[in-house]
């Protein structure tokens, strides 16, 4: 088994910046990740992009190519197109990558998971022809596959930049149905100073906002009552806004209210996290280094919360400090001389942040589906029977799980876990933190009987009792 | 007095029996914990399985039959009452072997037992190519199996939801997040809950799974329990694959197929770790090769509730007549003759079980 000082699992912002500063300074660094280059989602393909997408994607992409860049120049092991599917004490870090399974052992860990899209569970959401504006953006990216006769509907700045996206490839949204209401927006303003502060942030949104009227793009905000209609595929978003009832008829529906942090590799190995009411999701519990409860275990980027790719690079920077002083590679006051602008320009690039979370909170209908609405769509279980195993004395979604299956498919409850949560604390009138969350166990991505099997035959395994 | 029966535990163990009780007409109330606590219930491999067990305990052999058999009965009604099929198969079992001897050793263990049994102990030995006949899906490596006729496999999960939903229905009471830290016995019995709350009831029934280590020396009884390990994995669904069980391979309901199970010695440890799986998928590729391309999608560990020689406790206290613990590793096995047959055992009505085989003063000896 290969062994290295540190670990870092995602090529993301935070990852690319960690891996290249404990690189430079001293410590023996392997960066696992599943894409075949670096750049995470953010950034995805960055390197490899041509001058026409980057024009259609924006100079904040084109920014990726710097942290790419350091990385190929650097001595970091890039192992790429690897599933880390196991994170054991140790560290012991189980892989997939061309077919077979490996493993990696490093003192420290570094996890860079990024973020997930929340998942906006509506009516009709699972039907053929519904995906994520989240997806929609990386098939922009990675093919330069551009959806036609779409909505693009939710809330959160990701929208803005899509549909911007869309507009300056030449494929303009049909409308952008936002969820927010003014009261919203309103009660943002009492973030304004601090958002101020962060004015590049707000200058860019308006400027997205400014691009899309000018190319004529229908906006609806305060919209209520979101639904996909159709029979086998998706063929109008219906919805209520302005006291008026709309029906658009499309064939993609883009859906997006915001990104959660994606905390399964931590939870699988026991991080403690809280529930965050300002961003409504869980967040591992920090100290201001990107440091777990876990020793030699730390977590930067949006996996800690999320903050966007700014935040994320400078997170994975602060991380390396500690973790190349922790191992005896950079002494303290060396490592506070570096942190120290990090830190500044961190609450820079956070000040925007509270307003930008109560402008654009999560859509309350996906945060209370009907019963109808299906939630875990590996299972397909509705909200109606989440609800129920309250009912049946299921405090939390451990127990709901066992009862309806939700969580129990391929996506390891990914895309059901904060719903599930979400319902069974508004039905028992527990908090989300004393409801809990899934237990996460490996395989944290599915991997087959053979390659597991495989790492028994060569001794990958220590004997043990049985 | 709050009711006649207070159980401690709402796993498969405790609900099997407040369900039996309560069905009887007894007023019933379950005491269970919080969706974090080790629930064997909820690692359950599924098996409804009697070959192996008490090969050199014959009354443990014939208990775990009689469970057996009514298993198709406690099935049917607690399914016709819920509306939700338990998918309850007993078409018989295997266990498969890879080595001629030690299938050889265990036959001639069977034939012991069989004798003591008085010649009541039905299995059927298959060669491999009588094995393959039956499971196609079974690589060229197996010898043969033994096929127990009596074995079967149900789902767990359907089990204790089934339970957890009839027992409501016929009235009785479930209070959730609840854990018992203290029981004295003013008039009756009076529990006392870490949240400050209290229960009193006439009669305990103390199935807290490990949590009995701690509880059962309050009401007298030993309570000699220890968790042990079990490891399982299941795969993404995959058509048909297997018709029967066998000790460590079932298709469930929905498709995957479940692999198991470590018995590992680790304390109050329930995590999964690499090594094991990879041993489980290892064995499992070994009898059925065709898995080999198959996914997994989940692991799970759960902790097993082991007494020093592996059978079940059933046991009235002493300095607290009244009080009784009842505790085993074969919850889903037992469960049908803790519904039917414990109630007549705990209430000391004639035709009971005669259950002295299971006292805990077996291991003062």
């Amino acid at each position: 088994m290969a062994e290295f000082d540190l670990a870092i699992i995602g090529a993301g912002p935070a990852g690319m910046a960690a891996a290249v500063t404990a690189d430079k300074a001293g410590l023996r660094v392997a960066l696992l990740d599943e894409q075949p280059r670096p750049g995470g989602q953010i950034y995805r393909n960055v390197s490899q992009a041509s001058a026409d997408r980057v024009r259609v994607l924006g100079a904040d992409y084109a920014l990726g190519r710097g942290l790419t860049t350091a990385l190929a120049e650097s001595g970091v092991q890039h192992i790429h197109g690897a599933v880390v599917w196991a994170i054991e004490d140790g560290f012991r870090l189980s892989y997939t990558a061309n077919g077979t399974a490996a493993q990696v052992s490093a003192r420290r860990v570094l996890i860079a998971t990024g973020a997930l899209e929340r998942p906006l569970p509506i009516p009709g959401w699972t039907l053929p022809g519904v995906m994520t504006a989240g997806a929609a953006q990386i098939l922009l990216k990675g093919s330069g596959i551009v959806p036609r006769q779409a909505v693009l509907a939710g809330s959160g700045p990701l929208i803005y930049l899509v549909a911007a996206q869309m507009v300056r490839a030449g494929v303009p949204p049909l409308a952008l149905v936002e969820t927010q209401s003014t009261r919203d927006m309103i009660g943002a303003l009492r973030h304004m100073p601090g958002a101020l502060r962060g004015w590049r942030g707000l200058a860019k949104g308006l400027g997205l906002i400014r691009e899309l009227r000018r190319a004529g793009v229908k906006r609806f905000t305060g919209a209520d009552r979101l639904k996909v209609e159709g029979m086998d595929r998706a063929e109008a978003l219906c919805f209520r806004a302005g006291g008026e009832d709309h029906r658009i008829a499309c064939e993609t529906v883009l859906l997006h209210h915001g990104v959660v942090p994606n905390t399964q590799v931590a939870r699988s190995i026991g991080v403690s996290h809280r529930w965050s009411s300002a961003q409504q999701t869980f967040t591992p519990v920090l100290d201001a280094w990107g440091g777990t409860d876990r020793p030699g275990l730390f977590i930067a980027g949006d996996g800690a919360g999320i903050s966007g790719a700014m935040v994320a690079e400078i997170a994975g920077r602060l991380a390396a400090l500690k973790l190349a002083e922790e191992a005896g590679h950079l002494g303290i006051s060396e490592r506070d001389r570096r942190a120290a602008p990090l830190l500044r320009a961190r609450a820079r690039e956070l000040a925007i942040r509270p307003f930008l979370d109560a402008a654009y909170p999560p859509y309350p209908g996906a945060l209370r589906p009907d019963d109808d609405t299906l939630i875990c769509r590996c299972e397909e279980v509705t909200a109606g029977e989440i609800r129920q195993t309250a009912t049946l004395g299921c405090l939390g979604p451990n127990q709901a799980k066992s009862f309806t299956r939700a969580g129990m498919g391929p996506c390891q409850g990914r895309y059901c876990g904060l719903t599930v949560t979400a319902i069974l604390s508004q039905t028992t009138g527990q908090s989300p933190d004393e409801t809990g969350y899934y237990r996460i166990r490996p395989p944290l991505k599915p991997v087959t009987l053979a390659e597991l099997a495989a790492m028994a035959e060569t001794g990958a395994t220590n004997p043990e009792g049985e | 007095m709050q009711a006649e029966y207070a159980i401690i535990g709402g796993g498969v163990v405790g609900l099997s029996v407040a369900w039996g009780l309560q069905r009887r007409g007894l007023r019933v109330v379950v005491l269970d914990g919080s969706d974090g606590d080790f629930r064997a219930s909820r690692g359950n491999f599924g098996l409804i399985w009697v070959q192996g067990k008490g090969m050199y305990a014959p009354r443990y052999a014939e208990w775990t039959r009689g469970s057996a058999a009514l298993w198709a009965a406690f099935a049917s009604e607690l399914g016709e009452c819920t509306g939700r099929d338990l998918w309850l198969r007993q078409d018989g079992g295997y266990e498969v072997f890879f080595d001629d001897a030690e299938m050889a050793r265990t036959a001639a263990a069977y034939e012991g037992l069989k004798a003591r049994l008085g010649g009541d102990y039905p299995y059927e030995i298959l060669g491999g190519n009588a094995l393959r006949r039956e499971e196609p899906a079974i690589g060229p490596r197996a010898v043969g199996a033994i096929l127990h006729g009596e074995d079967g496999h149900t789902s767990p999960l359907l089990l204790l939801r089934a339970l957890a939903d009839d027992f409501r229905r016929l009235g009785g009471r479930v209070l959730t997040g609840r854990q018992v830290i203290a029981v004295d016995r003013p008039d009756g019995f009076r529990m006392t809950c870490a949240d400050g709350e209290t229960v009193e009831a006439g009669k305990i029934v103390l199935a807290a799974g490990l949590g009995a280590a701690t509880l059962g020396p309050m009401l007298g009884f030993r309570a000699p329990v220890r968790p042990q390990r079990g490891q399982i994995l299941i795969t993404e669904k995959l058509p048909k694959l297997l018709r029967r069980p066998t000790v460590d391979l079932r298709q469930v309901e929905a498709g995957g197929v479940q692999i198991g199970a470590t018995n590992e010695e680790v304390g109050f440890d329930d995590h999964s770790t690499q090594p094991a799986m990879a041993r489980l998928a290892a064995r499992a590729v070994e009898t059925v090769p065709a898995l080999a391309k198959a996914q997994i999608v989940r692991s799970w560990a759960a902790l097993r509730v082991m007494t020093p020689d592996g059978l079940p406790i059933y046991q009235e206290s002493a300095a607290m007549p009244g009080a009784f613990l009842v505790t085993c590793h074969s919850g889903i096995t037992l469960a049908a003759a803790h519904a039917l047959r414990l109630p007549d055992w705990l209430e000391a009505k004639r035709g009971a079980p005669d259950l002295a085989a299971f006292s805990e003063d077996r291991f003062s000896r």
